[in-house]
């Protein structure tokens, strides 16, 4: 009973959500869809509730047998999904487009979505983690279909079940590879040397021949190179974050997306880095750290470049996320304390630029309809703040200083530079030279060119005030980094 | 005061675009008078600073300040060591002095400029932050902050208030300006890896004793076949030649100019390509000796083409702003042949240069708007005989076209003719084939000013311009402390000389000292 009971603490924020998620359900059930703006408050009250469970819990602890681990990585990105959900939320609630009924199911499956990445993240048990990776896929492929009548939204589902279901088979084959190698399902077992100092596991395999050892990562990676949208597991992401509603591509694109490099992440750092990883593991390790490398530089190379040519701002956007999925896997191919660390600052840095850009774009679909780059043409002047905080995001996105964005890409850099991966940090800077010229066709559509005659857009405070401290913030943690990086720097503690 | 001086003049100016934002849109008068003040008290802080505060004795940095920025006493990883420090010596204060002058004089120049005011006069303020900002860093990393800062005002000043092809001309300006600054912090960072510090004193130091050869970075200081000071040294050097520009990354120069409004051609012409020439000489030469001497004699030939070709493409221009624009290529050429030659009269000429580049140019770009306000158009050859209608204006073009074509007893000359004695007194023998060569672009500067003169002010008088008004009061205002000082600096240079020559002569000893330990 005490076990029990010792379990279920260390599940607590999970469960609080799984109680909000379906009081969502019931309460729009309830209601019969009047006042939709209410579940939106029970949601945002339940990611607050979820927010101080998660405080309030121990540092440290293992849980159900060793299969959820409670960490301060783990809280990371658990702090960071809620933080993101929030916005999510209030973008749904803002979002003028939005249908009313139905929407019930759209808080429950974001917060079911949410359960999924929470269960991804805290664990080292990789059956536990595809689990959680499937919830959270379950629930973004309803998501992304949301919108019943939309042909675009439909197709945009369909792309991504098929996508989803392929590279999860992948992945799980490659897990099933593991275990089949190594004899344990638990990564911090797979690289753990054994008490009497003899090879086991991963490393035992390595001695013999790596060829299985290496089918089986590559696998697994793919996996969650799609889940990240790297390329070449990213065709579905234009498609997706052009079709699905702007709150959910806001969700892909930012809490989706940093699950997937938490959850890759931690795959990493414990199986080759962790301090009592055996030498062979290690060694081994940094090779994949390579691998990651090429991917990252082909990755950020062919967001950007495919970026240059979209009319479409989420599709714009969706190809400088795969861009940007390019530049944190940066920091994960150093194999590094400095690398993880840097792209865990940049995930926070991703987190105000990216929610910042989608909450832009989804005030000018409320006023113009449509998400055409041409139609913004001199809304600027019009909407100057939300314009100039839409200034900053794109100056961050692109890696400017004095911007969280540049502070960000400054870390990646040095972290490949000290790492022995210069050649890297000269691609990604050259790809920051590239992607300036697409992200500024959104300041030029906005500032350069004339406006048509119109009347100046509905104002909408809520959203511009949220849009405008996101655009302060950017540029504020951008000159005071302290608060972030000692964040990050103290949250990085699964490498032992 | 004293040690946070350089503070206020770098953020007066930032003082001065919040209270911009914070005024009404239509206040234009309000706008306008801030921006006066806010770009006035830079100008006297800077002018009580040269003339009375700055110590010329002392070669070392004066008027330092230095505090904490991104550094962390509990956590070795992030403990970046990166410092707010500031400070000016004898190369860096005249071009302080020259950037706050020109700032306030590109506000009454600015005041034909009739849309956005608010957010022109905002922009102008943060550029202004900017370049003061690249002039006074001593810690790379602020370095590199500030010199960013400015490209963004710069895209949105070119991009919303330029010509038609403004928009093309922006992006272009910027593409190519962060293409360079991307290879800048890449060869930063790997500078901070190397030698653990981001202060640019102690980097200059530290190679200066034939440190910082990048051999804890990689195994013999070697990276794919090349040196690392030699990777280090072309990074740099192209981020700062795009800014020069020097031949070949000079073709977004012309565009640029020519799409800028009138102001803004004149502090880009003014001051944002002395940054090149600045950044070289403070923050590439200096840090990587060792390659600049393998490759001084190459930067001496890109220098001359610069001269020749940009004197050459000049003459070919029928755009009256597109002709000046090229002979600030040919103009900045000196600057590296100077640099390159390393003797003390070289580089006291290209600083000089650099100085005096920034004024005559300035008035020149003036020039062309006092013109292009009345016409609307910059055809050389549409003009004719409008000394007879605007006598003032011709003759305040005439000193300034003087003046850059080098005429003695104007401040041109004596900065080319320094140049040119200095780089012929170089070691390397082959640069007294560059300094003849370079005489080529002194004659076709001349052909291409005199040639201006006669298409635009003599002959028969066009009667269409007939009725134009003279040269008014305001542009006169603009105009007249740029002719000034090339008056002035023509015949007492001492007044530049006196201030830079410590720290020049302290740069160039330590340029050879270092060149000498590194060849062995």
């Amino acid at each position: 009973m005490e076990a029990y009971w010792e379990g279920m603490k260390a599940i607590a924020p999970e469960l609080v959500l799984t109680a909000f998620a379906l009081l969502a359900l019931v309460q729009d059930l309830v209601t019969k869809g009047r006042n939709s703006r209410n579940v939106g408050y029970l949601t945002l009250v339940g990611l607050g509730v979820t927010a101080l469970t998660l405080l309030g819990q121990e540092s440290r602890a293992e849980a159900a047998f060793g299969m959820v681990e409670v960490d301060a990585f783990g809280r990371f990105i658990k702090m960071f999904t809620l933080a993101s959900l929030a916005v999510v939320c209030f973008f749904v609630m803002s979002d003028r487009r939005e249908r009313k009924h139905g929407i019930g199911e759209y808080y429950f499956l974001l917060l079911g979505a949410a359960v999924g990445i929470f269960f991804m993240v805290s664990t080292n048990n990789l059956l536990l983690l595809v689990l959680g990776l499937e919830l959270l896929s379950l629930a973004s492929y309803a998501l992304a279909g949301f919108h019943k009548g939309s042909k675009a939204s439909a197709e945009a589902a369909l792309k991504y079940v098929i996508f989803g279901g392929l590279s999860a088979g992948v992945m799980i084959f490659g897990i099933s590879l593991l275990y089949g190698l190594t004899g344990t399902i638990d990564i911090s077992e797979m690289a753990r040397l054994s008490g009497d100092g003899t090879p086991t596991g991963l490393a035992h395999q390595l001695g013999q021949s790596p060829i299985p050892v290496a089918v089986a990562v590559t696998m697994v990676l793919a996996g969650f190179a799609y889940k990240v949208s790297a390329v070449p597991f990213h065709f579905w992401t234009p498609d997706v974050y052009q079709g699905a509603p702007t709150p959910v591509t806001t969700f892909l694109a930012v809490a989706s997306k940093a699950a997937g490099f938490g959850a890759l992440l931690r795959f990493l750092g414990v199986l080759f880095v962790r301090g009592d990883a055996q030498q062979l593991v290690a060694d081994y390790g940094t090779q994949v750290g390579l691998l990651i490398a090429v991917l990252a530089a082909v990755t950020m190379t062919v967001g950007n470049v495919s970026a240059i040519g979209q009319n479409s701002l989420k599709r714009l956007l969706a190809f400088s996320s795969v861009a940007h999925a390019g530049y944190l896997l940066m920091g994960l191919a150093t194999m590094d304390e400095a690398g993880f660390t840097a792209a865990m600052y940049y995930m926070a840095a991703y987190y105000f630029m990216n929610l910042g850009a989608f909450g832009v774009v989804l005030y000018f679909e409320g006023v113009t309809g449509n998400d055409d780059i041409e139609s913004l043409r001199g809304l600027g002047r019009k909407a100057p703040l939300i314009s100039i905080a839409m200034v900053a995001f794109l100056v961050s996105l692109t890696g400017l200083p004095p911007t969280i964005g540049y502070y960000g890409k400054f870390l990646l850099f040095t972290a490949c530079i000290d790492g022995g991966l210069t050649w890297l940090a000269v691609v990604a800077g050259l790809n920051s030279a590239i992607s300036l010229f697409y992200y500024f066709r959104i300041a030029k559509n906005l500032f350069l060119k004339e406006a048509p005659e119109g009347p100046a857009p509905a104002a909408q405070p809520m959203l511009t005030g949220l849009m405008t401290a996101f655009g302060v913030a950017t540029v504020i943690f951008g000159i005071y980094v302290a608060p972030i990086s000692d964040w990050v720097r103290s949250s990085l503690d699964l490498l032992g | 005061m004293q040690d946070t001086l350089l503070n206020w003049i770098v953020f007066i100016p930032l003082i001065g675009m919040t209270v911009v934002l914070l005024t009404p849109k239509r206040s234009v008068g309000a706008i306008k008078l801030i921006s006066l003040v806010t770009t006035f008290v830079p100008l006297v802080l800077a002018t009580w600073l040269y003339f009375v505060g700055f110590d010329k004795g002392v070669v070392d940095y004066q008027f330092q300040f230095r505090t904490p920025w991104i550094t962390s006493e509990t956590s070795e990883l992030l403990n970046l060591g990166v410092f707010y420090h500031v400070g000016v010596d004898g190369i860096s204060l005249p071009l302080v002095w020259l950037t706050t002058l020109l700032l306030f004089i590109g506000v009454p120049a600015s005041f034909g400029i009739q849309k956005g005011e608010k957010a022109y006069y905002a922009l102008l303020l943060l550029l202004e932050v900017g370049i003061l900002g690249v002039f006074v860093s001593l810690d790379y990393f602020l370095f590199y902050v500030f010199w960013e800062v400015m490209l963004l005002p710069m895209y949105f000043l070119i991009g919303i208030w330029g010509g038609p092809r403004r928009e093309y001309a922006a992006i272009k300006f910027f593409l190519y300006t962060l293409a360079g600054s991307v290879l800048m912090l890449v060869a930063v960072i790997a500078l901070r890896i190397e030698s653990g510090t981001f202060s640019i004193p102690e980097l200059t130091a530290m190679a200066m004793r034939g440190d910082l050869l990048g051999t804890n970075l990689f195994a013999g200081g070697m990276l794919l076949g090349m040196k690392f000071t030699t990777w280090v040294f072309w990074f740099l050097f192209v981020a700062f030649a795009i800014k020069i520009p020097v031949f070949p990354f000079h073709t977004w120069l012309p565009d640029a100019h020519v799409q800028a409004p009138t102001p803004i051609s004149v502090i880009l012409a003014g001051i944002l390509l002395k940054l090149g020439g600045y950044g070289l000489v403070r923050a590439c030469f200096p840090i990587v000796p060792g390659a600049f001497d393998d490759f001084a004699f190459t930067l001496g030939v890109l220098g001359v083409i610069s001269i020749v070709y940009g004197a050459y493409v000049a003459l070919g221009q029928t755009d009256f702003k597109r002709m000046v624009a090229y002979s600030s290529v040919s103009h900045m050429g000196y600057v590296l042949l100077g640099v390159a030659a390393l003797t003390e009269w070289g580089t006291n000429g290209a600083a000089l240069q650099m100085f005096n580049h920034g004024t005559s140019s300035a008035a020149m770009f003036l020039v062309v708007g006092v013109i292009y306000d009345r016409a609307h158009h910059r055809d050389l050859n549409g003009f004719g005989g409008l000394s007879q209608p605007m006598p003032v204006y011709w003759g305040m073009t005439t000193l300034a076209f003087f003046a850059a074509l080098g005429l003695p007893g104007l401040a041109g000359f004596v900065s080319e003719a320094v140049t040119l004695y200095g780089a012929y007194q170089a070691n390397d023998p082959r640069f007294r084939v560059l300094v003849v060569i370079s005489v080529i672009g002194i004659v076709l500067t001349a052909a291409f000013l005199l040639w201006a003169i006669q298409r635009v002010f003599l002959g028969t008088l066009n009667e269409k311009y007939k009725d134009y008004p003279d040269i008014n009061a305001r542009e006169i205002f603009c105009q007249a402390p740029l002719l000034f000082l090339c008056i002035a600096l023509g015949i007492l240079p001492y007044l530049l000389l006196d201030w830079m020559e410590g720290s020049v002569e302290n740069w160039v000893a330590g340029m050879n000292q270092a060149i000498q330990v590194i060849n062995g």
